[in-house]
């Protein structure tokens, strides 16, 4: 399994909602995923996310808070994976 | 899930659905009708923003506006409901016909083991659905918006037995990892896909005369969960507890297709289950259970993301 680094999360990110034209640097660390003015990804973007993560990282994301918390931004996504692999 | 704003409510007193309950058990049919055809012009005074919306409603229907008596059938129309559902909570058995078109297919997916995506909408007797799926042994959690006074869905889902559950919405940020936890542990869902209220995805689609958005969720569920969607909707049936079920075609991710291509053609089913409904709301438009704004229409070739 990968090491979920930022670089990775957004290059993932990238390539499940198809965000042609988007660089991995495009996306920031701490900024909100969902519901950003500058990618407009809903919950359902969010569960694609979400599943993608799962697959590529091995790792089960929790209860629907948890969840939410860890999809906060790609800073959380990459700590919450990394705490889950321990 | 977490409370994130104040709970709505039904209309009506709090006592209202068991007042409801014990009247229309304990007097004659002779009284309780015109006491209920009286409530429900209290009823329908007392509410004018929904009676404006059902006027709204009716007018797109029937190219006029509606007479008063349309008007207020409507109301009486969902207040003749709202006892069904009442009769059913307290155990009155409902029985379910399933109309034929398209019924062998339903019957085939509702039979099966294989968990599966049941839309339906607010109109008629769908509430009542939950007994049809229970027929066929059908474990479904139905998906639905928690109000402060739920009492004829309470009464409903003790009656629905152990193999319904409801999955009640408090707060719209958690809902799709409530379905995404519910749908990986192999369970199916029911949902309601004409109220945009909680919806993540909405897309234009012809009803009634414009491109109106309406819910799309169920279908990226479908395609990310590689779940069938089938959708039904129930209107009363000739006798007083017996409901007609009209069922869509299934439709089913093709796994190797891709997720657009698949979008794709989930756009065109859902198409064809708008016809069907519009169709049924045509020739009952007092059936339509929504007394909200109709669905807004789009210009053309707008998307919809709602």
């Amino acid at each position: 399994m990968p090491e979920p680094t930022p670089l990775r999360l957004k290059q993932l990110i990238i390539a499940t909602l198809k965000l042609e034209g988007t660089q991995p640097e495009d996306i920031p660390d701490d900024e909100p995923l969902i519901g950003s003015p500058r990618f407009g990804f809903d919950s359902i973007d969010a569960l694609e996310i979400a599943l993608a993560v799962e697959k590529q990282f091995g790792v089960k994301l929790g209860s629907s808070e948890e969840s939410r918390q860890a999809l906060a931004s790609v800073s959380a996504l990459a700590a919450y994976l990394a705490k889950q692999r321990g | 899930m977490s409370d994130a704003r104040p709970m709505r409510r039904n209309p009506g007193p709090s006592w209202g659905y068991g007042f409801l309950l014990w009247a229309e058990r304990w007097w004659p049919r002779w009284v309780f009708r015109p006491a209920l055809m009286a409530g429900t012009w209290i009823g329908f005074w007392g509410m004018p923003e929904q009676r404006r919306h059902s006027r709204e409603f009716l007018a797109i229907v029937r190219g006029r506006r509606p007479t008063v008596r349309e008007e207020w059938r409507h109301f009486f129309a969902f207040a003749e409901f709202l006892m069904r559902k009442l009769r059913a909570g307290r155990g009155i058995e409902v029985k379910c016909v399933l109309l034929p078109e398209h019924a062998a297919e339903f019957t085939t997916l509702a039979r099966s083991a294989q968990p599966a995506l049941f839309g339906t909408f607010h109109f008629g007797c769908s509430d009542l659905l939950g007994y049809l799926l229970g027929e066929f042994g059908r474990t479904v959690s139905i998906v639905r918006l928690r109000v402060d006074n739920s009492d004829d869905t309470r009464l409903l889902g003790a009656r629905f037995g152990a193999r319904t559950s409801f999955l009640w919405v408090n707060d719209p940020a958690n809902l799709l990892f409530e379905l995404k936890a519910t749908l990986e542990g192999g369970g199916s869902l029911a949902l309601k896909c004409d109220r945009l209220e909680f919806s993540a995805r909405a897309e234009p689609f012809e009803f009634l005369g414009a491109r109106r958005l309406f819910p799309f969720t169920i279908y990226h569920l479908a395609v990310l969960f590689d779940r069938p969607v089938v959708f039904c909707f129930a209107r009363p049936g000739s006798d007083e507890d017996a409901i007609e079920v009209q069922a869509s075609p299934v439709f089913r991710p093709q796994p190797g297709a891709g997720r657009e291509a698949n979008l794709q053609a989930a756009r065109g089913h859902f198409q064809g289950v708008l016809a069907a409904l519009e169709a049924a709301v045509r020739r009952e438009p007092e059936l339509w259970f929504n007394f909200l704004p109709l669905n807004p229409a789009v210009a053309d070739g707008a998307e919809g993301r709602a």
